[in-house]
């Protein structure tokens, strides 16, 4: 759990944009403080917490700052092995999906910091999936580390096409894809 | 009697020197005088003969020394028929007559008189029985007495002795021989006629014509004839023609004559015309004359002259009969040499040889012409040296002068300066002097080829003789360069065959090569897809598995697996990337410098002692078009392959070396090496993936398969050479980046090219 917030990241446990945060920052109605010797806002958890409920702003998104990692992988092993791997590690939030459909459902509701996908899926490939995302401005933030053991290594230069974040072969690993997620999300 | 057999044994030794016996001067005379006429008429000669014992002898032995069948020769009729009349003139010639003194001791006269007699009442009385031919009574009467003509006249003073015995006082003429000399003449011309090789029936007339009977059992076919010969003998004596002036006949005639089936009234009637018959027969052949010395000797260098002109004209003929015996033997051996010969160019060596054994050539130049008449096919073959050399000469379908005739008149000998202008113009100054002579080979009515000679400086020109002689060879050349040619031509055509097989064999493995990739690849795919997802699951499940655990020795396991679970992944990596390689970037390359690059990337680590990779092979290639990257590797793959065969062998030496085919067409890397080479299951299977023909199997046996598909997808093409203890060859060959422009233009469709239909692997 966090104690102290950027501007950014309060902006979006209070749902709000990251200038409100800053105007009430500097107006003094948000108590925080500079990072020593430059200008980056820090918001401590309690002023955080007693500006959204002056502000009448609700506390669910505070709890949860939990990275949201979406899994998508027609084999249920990779998608257990995954889940547990994660899961183990603390610092996500997990939900997965089997189909294409699903993950374009599941990234529009639980709005995932990182959807790891599998290339092969049943109904659509991993290459729609990510045209759908990457056309969502909405999404923009969204990160994807594509998984494949069925990607030749001559055909990479179609993954960087399709927009991914980060490539990982199968079989990988664990520490391998882990450290990755965490690079995306700058944890 | 001691004394009567020493006599007989001298006498028979007399007898074996005695090649011919004399004649009367007159015969002598007469016979000479046919025999030296310009043309000698044989039935003037004939008729000399059959009036003259010591003709008819010689006459009879010369057919038998020629090797006739002496019992052919029973008449006078057969014998000349039997022998050339050139030999009879010539044995004519030699004819000799008896001396006056000899003529008179012995009465020579007298017994041909009575010869003759015998012989023309023997024919008279053949004649009238019609049982026995009377040419053959004839000549038996002649001869039947031979042997006492042989005496009289080899010892004629004892021989006047018996006949003085004889006609004084009386008694029988065999009985006083065997008493005086120890022999009679009946077995003395047995003897003779035995020696002198007469028919048998002649022998046994000469032997048995004093028996009163000759039993017909013991000698068939005698018997008549005897009695014939018996009752000529008796009429003979009885009309006058008796051995001597006193001799009186006790024998009755007639009772002979029955027994032969005849009356005495007809015995007596051809008697009667003994006389008449001697008359018109023995006078026109001399019988009569006298010639003095002086005519006889004239007589005798005519004759001598005559010889000397035959015997010159025979000799002439004799060295026709060996130069023409000496050409029919060339050709038989040729024939025989040829037999054995089954290319045109031996087939044109062993002509080359006969015909200047032949006609004595310093050179000789046998060609043959393609069948469409393209080019010209031949050797050079000098008298010292023999082949100097051969020669293959393009004969373009314009240079007509130069093409030897299309319808000369076959087979004969002309001059060849104009006729072989080609010859001369790219020989000439190898041809050494001329005159040229040529002549055509041919077979069936086409011309074939020809044979172009110069005969040695001081053979001249070719007589008619040496033409034909020259001719015979060609006609039998002409007949064996067009059977070595069709010989040439089945061969070419089972070449064809085979080649045609090869091709379709090596199209057919290329197939099945490329259906077994196209369908590896499709493998390959599924399983990458399939095979790494539980891969993944293995893998991550034994990574959690290993973070957690605290004893070393298990954790060590489960990274064991871990890594083997990867490896599985990079094998699949591997087999697609081999099903499916990248596609080449092809550019302009050195095919020198990536062959150095090759040999330097390969150099094995010192410590594998004893083998090492060398470049060779030109300096400068043309350039090829292929990814330098993939080839390296592929090329790399070649080399660690031969190093590591060379280490099965304990050392060795590695060889790269670059090659430009033909005009530049292609280039080609070849790779060899010293090694233990493959035995043919295993080359059979070098390229294919995952075989690998040895126990420290390399590491997964794709590499000379991926090499293989790599060259391929270059364009280029890879085969492999290897026999056990021989090592290995691979061959690598890329159209050169001209051949390569030109090629995809004319060839889009991707099949193999000539040049690389020609390797089989």
């Amino acid at each position: 759990m966090k104690d102290v917030y950027s501007t950014g990241e309060a902006a979006k446990i209070c749902r709000v944009s990251q200038q409100t945060i800053i105007r009430c920052f500097d107006s003094g109605r948000l108590d925080g403080f500079h990072v020593p010797g430059s200008r980056f806002r820090r918001i401590p958890r309690e002023s955080l917490i007693k500006f959204m409920k002056e502000n009448d702003i609700p506390l669910t998104n505070l709890d949860s700052d939990k990275a949201k990692v979406l899994v998508v992988d027609d084999e249920p092993g990779i998608v257990e092995l995954l889940v547990d791997v994660l899961e183990r590690d603390g610092r996500f939030e997990v939900k997965t999906a089997s189909t294409g459909y699903d993950a374009g459902l599941l990234t529009q509701q639980f709005r995932p910091d990182v959807i790891v996908l599998d290339y092969l899926l049943n109904d659509i490939n991993a290459d729609v999936v990510c045209k759908t995302i990457r056309s969502n401005p909405g999404l923009e933030d969204t990160r994807i580390i594509l998984i494949s053991g069925h990607i030749a290594e001559d055909e990479e230069d179609k993954i960087k096409e399709m927009g991914v974040d980060a490539f990982l072969r199968k079989p990988f690993q664990i520490e391998e894809l882990v450290s990755r997620i965490g690079e995306l999300l700058h944890l | 009697m001691p004394a009567a057999g020493l006599k007989r044994r001298k006498i028979e030794l007399l007898l074996e020197d005695l090649d011919q016996v004399p004649t009367l001067p007159g015969l002598a005379h007469h016979v000479l005088t046919v025999a030296t006429t310009e043309h000698p008429s044989r039935r003037d000669l004939q008729m000399a003969v059959e009036v003259d014992p010591a003709l008819a002898a010689k006459t009879v032995k010369l057919a038998v020394d020629l090797g006739r069948s002496a019992d052919d020769l029973v008449s006078v009729d057969a014998v000349f028929n039997a022998v050339p009349l050139s030999a009879l003139v010539s044995d004519m010639l030699s004819t000799q007559a008896a001396d006056a003194q000899l003529l008179q001791d012995v009465q020579l006269p007298r017994l041909w008189r009575h010869t003759l007699a015998v012989a023309l009442a023997a024919q008279m009385t053949a004649t009238r029985l019609g049982t026995v031919s009377p040419e053959t009574a004839l000549l038996s009467g002649l001869l039947h007495d031979i042997g006492q003509i042989a005496l009289r006249i080899l010892l004629p003073r004892a021989y006047g002795q018996v006949l003085e015995h004889v006609e004084t006082g009386g008694g029988d003429l065999l009985e006083a021989e065997r008493a005086l000399l120890g022999v009679d003449h009946a077995i003395l011309g047995k003897h003779l006629a035995q020696r002198w090789g007469f028919p048998e029936v002649f022998q046994n007339i000469i032997w048995l014509h004093h028996q009163v009977q000759v039993p017909e059992g013991t000698r068939p076919g005698i018997g008549s004839l005897a009695q014939v010969l018996r009752l000529a003998d008796l009429l003979a004596r009885q009309y006058g023609y008796g051995y001597y002036a006193s001799e009186q006949v006790r024998e009755n005639s007639a009772e002979v004559a029955e027994r032969l089936g005849l009356s005495g009234a007809q015995a007596d009637h051809i008697g009667r015309q003994i006389e008449r018959a001697m008359d018109l027969n023995a006078r026109p052949a001399g019988f009569n004359d006298h010639p003095g010395e002086d005519q006889m000797q004239q007589a005798y260098r005519e004759a001598n002259a005559r010889l000397g002109r035959l015997d010159r004209q025979r000799a002439r003929q004799t060295r026709a009969a060996e130069d023409a015996c000496a050409h029919a033997r060339r050709i038989m051996i040729l024939n025989a040499d040829l037999a054995t010969r089954t290319s045109t160019r031996e087939v044109m060596e062993c002509i080359a040889n006969a015909l200047r054994d032949a006609l004595g050539c310093r050179l000789v130049v046998p060609y043959l012409m393609a069948r469409d008449g393209g080019y010209v096919e031949g050797l050079r073959c000098t008298a010292p040296k023999g082949v100097e050399e051969r020669f293959l000469y393009d004969l373009p379908p314009s240079d007509d002068l130069a093409r030897p005739a299309d319808n000369p008149p076959p087979h004969t000998l002309a001059r060849a300066e104009a006729s072989h202008a080609w010859l001369f113009d790219r020989q000439g100054p190898d041809l050494g002097p001329g005159p040229f002579y040529a002549i055509p080979m041919t077979a069936g009515n086409a011309v074939i080829g020809g044979i172009v000679f110069a005969r040695d400086e001081d053979a001249g020109d070719p007589g008619p003789q040496e033409a034909e002689q020259a001719v015979g060879l060609a006609v039998v050349a002409g007949r064996a360069l067009r059977r070595a040619q069709a010989e040439a031509d089945l061969v070419a055509l089972s070449e064809e065959l085979a080649d045609a097989n090869r091709r379709l064999e090596a199209v057919h493995r290329d197939a099945l090569q490329r259906e077994n990739v196209a369908s590896l690849s499709e493998m390959a795919t599924g399983a990458a897809h399939e095979i790494n997802n539980p891969l993944a699951i293995i893998s991550g499940r034994t990574q959690q598995l290993a973070a957690d655990e605290q004893d070393p020795q298990r954790r060590k396991t489960l990274e064991t697996v871990i890594q083997q679970a990867h490896r599985i992944s990079e094998i699949i990596a591997e087999l697609r990337a081999f099903a499916k390689p990248p596609a080449p970037r092809a550019a302009e390359v050195d095919p020198i410098a990536l062959a150095r690059r090759v040999v330097e990337a390969e150099q094995p680590a010192e410590a594998s002692d004893g083998i090492r990779v060398e470049a060779a092979g030109t300096e400068k290639a043309p350039p090829i078009r292929v990814d330098a990257n993939q080839i390296t590797g592929a090329l790399g793959e070649v080399v660690r392959n031969a190093v590591q065969a060379c280490m099965r062998s304990g050392g060795g030496t590695v060889r790269v070396r670059v090659e430009t085919l033909p005009a530049g067409a292609a280039v080609r890397f070849v790779v060899t090496d010293d090694g233990p080479g493959m035995e043919p299951e295993i080359r059979a299977r070098a390229f294919d993936p995952f075989y690998s023909g040895h126990e420290t199997a390399r590491q997964r046996g794709l590499g000379l398969s991926k090499a293989y598909r790599t060259v391929q997808m270059n364009g280029g093409h890879m085969a492999l050479e290897s026999t056990p203890g021989q090592g290995t060859t691979v061959r690598v060959t890329f159209p050169s980046a001209a051949t390569a422009r030109v090629e995809a233009q004319e060839s889009p469709d991707g099949n193999p090219l000539p040049w690389q239909a020609d390797e089989t692997g």
